[in-house]
C-alpha cells in the first residue's frame, strides 16, 4: 500500500485508518470480484478505514458494523447513498434516499405488492417464465446464460407485476440500464424521461381505479392524508425497475459460474432439490454484490474513527458475508453452514423490500434449471470478466452442456 | 437448528433452519402463514409479531428503538412481544419456541 501514501490523508483520519482501496475495483478484480475485499479483513486493519478513492470516504469492514450503519438512520442518513458523493447527490429516488419517518409511508405502498403472500400468488407465473426460457435453450447445448436467461427473467417478472405488456420488456430494460451504467447511447436524463413518457399513459389509466397490479398500487398510494403525486409515482416505478433487475441478474451470474465450476455442489442440489433454499442462503452470503453508502449526520467518534458531518461511509455488502470473524473460512461454500451472517439485502428501514421476491426468483431458477439441465460447465474458450460497480457482475456467463443429458421434466 | 411455533388451536410446528436468516424469514420460508411480514423485514409493519418466552429473552434480546414504537400499536402485546424480523437467528437459539399471537 505504499502508493496510497502519495495521496492526501485528511487531518481527522489516523495513519493506520488510511487505505488505498477502490470499492468499484477491489484488488484482483481481473480474476475475481470477491477475493480482494479480504484485504480489509487482514490482521491489523482497523474495523473502520478511510480511502481517498471515489471522492474519499470511510469503509466499515465488519458485518456487525454494516448492520449498524444500514439500520441507524439517526447517525447515518440515506440522503446520499451512492459514491462518489458528488454524483450520489444527483441521485434522488423515492423511497431510497428518504430517511424515516418521511420514508415509511412510501415504503408501505410497496409492501402490499412484495409481501410473502403477494409473491406466493405470482410464484407459478414466475415458474412459467423460467421454464419457457430454459426450454428455449435446452436442446441447443449452449447459451450465454446472461443474455438468454438472467437478464430476461427479472424484467419479465417486473412487467407481469406492473401489468405492462411483455413485448415492451426489452426497450424498458435498455432504458433502465442506461440510468445505471449507460453505454453512452442514451444519457441518464434522456433514459429517465423516456421511461416517464412510456409509463405516463399507464399511470393515467390506472389512477383512481382499484387495480391490484403494483403500478396501480403505487399511483393510488396514500402518503399520509394525500394522494401520491405523478412525479413520486414515477420515481418509485423507476427505483423498482433499477433495484430489481441488476441485482438478480448479477447474482444469478455468480451462482451459475459457481455451479458450473463445482459439479459436486451442483449434483447435491440435483439429487436433493430440498436443499436448494439452504444452498441459496449460503450463496447469498458468499456472493454479495451491492456497494452503496450512507452520509454521516453529525460529528462523532465511531469505533475509533473521528467521523465528520457530511462524510460518506461505504456500506459494501461483500464485507459482511465474507467477514471471517462471523463466518469462518468465508470463501468456502458449505450448503449446511450453521450460524452464517450477512447483510446482502441490507438491514434496517431500507432493507431490500424485494428480498422475498428475489429469493423466490432464484429458488425457482435453481429448481427448474437443475431439473432440466443438470450437467453443464463453462465454455472454456473465454476467460470470465468481472465488472465492479454499485452492483458488481460477471460480464458474460457462457455455458455448454450435452443436450442428451437434459430432461424435458 | 430447530425452532417451534405454537399457536392457540393448532398443533405445534417445528422447523429446521440453516444459514443467515431472521426468525421472520425462517417462518416465511417454512410456511408459517400467520407471519405476514408485509414490509419484508424493514421493521415498519408489525405483521411478524411473536411472543418469546421469558427463558429465551436473554438469548434473543429484547425489543429496542423502532421496534418498540411499532409494538406500541400491535394488538395483544405482552412482555415477551418481539417482531420476528428483528431477531437474527444464531446457533444459541437452537430449540427456541415462540408463540404466535391470536388471529
Amino acid at each position: 500500500m505504499t502508493e496510497a501514501l502519495q495521496l492526501e490523508r485528511p487531518a481527522h483520519v489516523r495513519p493506520e485508518q488510511f487505505v488505498d482501496f477502490d470499492i468499484y475495483a477491489p484488488p484482483g478484480i481481473e480474476q475475481d470480484f470477491h477475493a480482494g475485499w479480504q484485504k480489509l479483513h487482514e490482521p491489523g486493519v482497523p474495523d473502520v478505514v478511510w480511502t481517498p478513492r471515489n471522492g474519499g470516504h470511510w469503509i466499515v469492514t465488519r458485518n456487525h458494523l454494516l448492520d449498524e450503519v444500514f439500520a441507524d438512520h439517526t447517525r447515518f442518513s440515506s440522503r446520499v447513498i451512492l459514491l462518489p458523493k458528488a454524483s450520489g447527490e444527483q441521485h434522488n429516488l423515492i423511497p431510497t434516499t428518504l430517511d424515516p419517518p418521511v420514508h415509511r409511508p412510501y415504503r408501505n405502498v410497496l409492501n402490499s405488492s412484495l409481501a410473502p403472500r403477494a409473491v406466493s400468488a405470482i410464484e407459478e407465473g414466475i415458474r412459467d417464465i423460467a421454464i419457457d426460457l430454459i426450454e428455449k435453450v435446452r436442446l441447443q447445448g449452449h447459451c450465454n446464460f446472461t443474455t438468454a436467461y438472467s437478464e430476461v427473467l427479472p424484467i419479465r417478472v417486473f412487467m407481469t407485476m406492473f401489468g405492462l405488456p411483455l413485448e415492451d420488456s426489452a426497450k424498458l430494460k435498455a432504458w433502465a440500464d442506461a440510468t445505471t451504467r449507460g453505454d453512452g447511447s442514451i444519457s441518464m436524463g434522456d433514459a429517465l424521461e423516456r421511461i416517464g413518457v412510456y409509463l405516463k399513459p399507464f399511470l393515467d389509466e390506472r389512477k383512481g381505479k382499484d387495480g391490484t397490479d403494483m403500478l396501480s398500487r403505487i399511483v393510488n398510494g396514500r402518503i399520509g392524508d394525500r394522494q401520491m403525486t405523478d412525479t413520486e409515482a414515477l420515481q418509485m416505478a423507476v427505483q423498482l425497475l433499477i433495484a430489481g433487475l441488476d441485482t438478480v441478474v448479477n447474482f444469478l451470474g455468480f451462482t451459475f459460474v459457481f455451479l458450473a465450476q463445482n459439479p459436486e455442489h451442483r449434483r447435491m442440489l440435483v439429487d436433493n432439490p430440498a436443499l436448494i433454499p439452504d444452498a441459496l442462503e449460503e450463496l447469498l452470503r458468499r456472493y454479495p454484490l451491492v456497494t452503496i453508502g450512507r452520509e454521516v449526520v453529525e460529528d462523532m467518534e465511531y469505533h475509533g474513527a473521528q467521523l465528520k458531518k457530511g462524510d460518506m461511509v461505504a456500506t459494501a455488502t461483500p464485507l459482511g458475508g465474507l467477514d471471517p470473524s462471523v463466518n469462518p473460512d468465508p470463501m468456502r461454500i458449505d450448503f449446511k453452514r450453521a450460524g452464517a451472517q450477512h447483510v446482502t439485502f441490507g438491514t434496517g428501514p431500507h432493507k431490500c423490500p424485494g428480498a422475498h421476491l428475489a429469493r423466490t426468483e432464484l429458488r425457482i431458477t435453481l429448481e427448474e434449471w437443475l431439473k432440466r439441465i443438470p450437467e453443464f460447465r463453462l465454455a472454456d474458450d473465454t476467460p470470465l470478466r468481472y465488472a465492479g460497480g454499485i452492483a458488481a457482475s460477471i460480464v458474460a456467463v457462457p455455458l455448454v452442456w450435452d443436450p442428451a443429458s437434459t430432461r424435458a421434466a | 437448528m430447530k425452532i417451534t411455533f405454537k399457536a392457540a388451536g393448532s398443533e405445534d410446528r417445528t422447523i429446521e433452519v440453516h444459514g443467515s436468516l431472521t426468525l421472520m424469514e425462517a417462518a416465511v420460508r417454512h410456511g408459517i402463514d400467520e407471519i405476514l411480514a408485509e414490509c419484508g423485514g424493514a421493521c415498519s409493519c408489525a405483521t411478524c409479531h411473536v411472543y418469546v418466552p421469558d427463558e429465551w429473552l436473554a438469548v434473543t434480546g429484547e425489543a429496542g428503538g423502532m421496534e418498540l414504537e411499532l409494538l406500541e400499536c400491535v394488538e395483544a402485546r405482552r412482555p415477551g412481544s418481539r417482531l420476528s424480523c428483528q431477531i437474527n437467528l444464531s446457533p444459541a437459539m437452537d430449540g427456541l419456541t415462540v408463540e404466535l399471537p391470536p388471529a
